[in-house]
């Protein structure tokens, strides 16, 4: 059980945060346990899940890179929850657990990554090992790359994904699936 | 939470509940969680507040020079 209790599912009325829940159960990413806790603070959990749901589901980055750079800030951020939820979308896309290995390992040296992910899975990496290395030299890499719209969607992703992380890090929460907790790294 | 999640326990959240209820902390716990994470997002992007202590509109050069180059980081705040 976490260390804040999460609410009981006929708890949330909602009909706005229940079609969230609908949208993010459908992304795989949260499950219901997320939205059962900050459903504690209503305005707060609207909020965050739309947030959540729109900066890893949509946008102009492919999304299989983008599940690759939330799965490796969880496994960082020491966070058995969110490290084992899985994108269904990512899945169907042909996202396999060897290549979010890889991602999350020795992605350098990995030829199945074309450069532009490579310095995507770095800016992440970097991002709270060592911030100081993402300085205006590693920004003009990124920008070989990628779009100025699409580098402030990838860091608005990295910020709030790592964000929500090191807070249910703190909570030992496990995912609702048995299934996706075996996926806990 | 930001320097040494591990301590941040079962032990740590009963001592929380003795000051608040679990609703303020949920309320506290995302709202930290966001500015660990924007703040160091942030920080990587060199930008500086707009105004002047005093309200005047300034440039980012000068207003590095008022608001400083390096504030200091959590990882030096915990050393």
């Amino acid at each position: 059980m976490p260390h804040i209790e999460p609410l009981e599912p006929a708890q949330i009325q909602d009909p706005e945060l229940l079609a969230l829940m609908a949208r993010a159960e459908e992304l795989g990413v949260p499950d219901g346990l997320f939205t059962r806790i900050v459903a504690r603070v209503p305005v707060y959990a609207k909020v965050l899940l739309n947030a959540l749901i729109v900066s890893h589901g949509q946008g102009n980055v492919d999304h299989r890179l983008k599940e690759i750079i939330r799965i490796l800030l969880a496994r960082f951020a020491g966070d058995r929850y969110f490290s084992a939820l899985r994108s269904k979308k990512a899945l169907a896309a042909g996202l396999d657990e060897e290549t979010i290995d890889a991602g999350c390992g020795d992605y350098d040296d990995d030829p199945r990554f074309p450069e532009s992910w490579k310095v995507a899975l770095r800016y992440a990496d970097q991002m709270y090992l060592d911030a100081q290395k993402v300085d205006r030299a590693f920004y003009d890499e990124l920008k070989l790359h990628w779009t100025e719209p699409q580098i402030m969607e990838l860091g608005g992703f990295i910020a709030f994904h790592y964000s929500m992380q090191v807070f249910m890090r703190t909570l030992d929460a496990t995912p609702l699936a048995a299934a996706a907790a075996t996926r806990s790294h | 939470m930001a320097t040494d999640h591990e301590a941040v326990d079962a032990a740590f959240y009963d001592r929380l509940r003795q000051f608040y209820s679990d609703e303020e902390i949920v309320e506290l716990g995302t709202f930290i969680g966001f500015n660990i994470g924007y703040h160091t997002f942030f920080g990587t992007l060199k930008f500086y507040p707009m105004f002047s202590p005093d309200g005047r509109l300034v440039s980012q050069e000068e207003s590095e020079r008022i608001y400083g180059a390096a504030p200091v980081s959590l990882k030096g705040r915990a050393a």
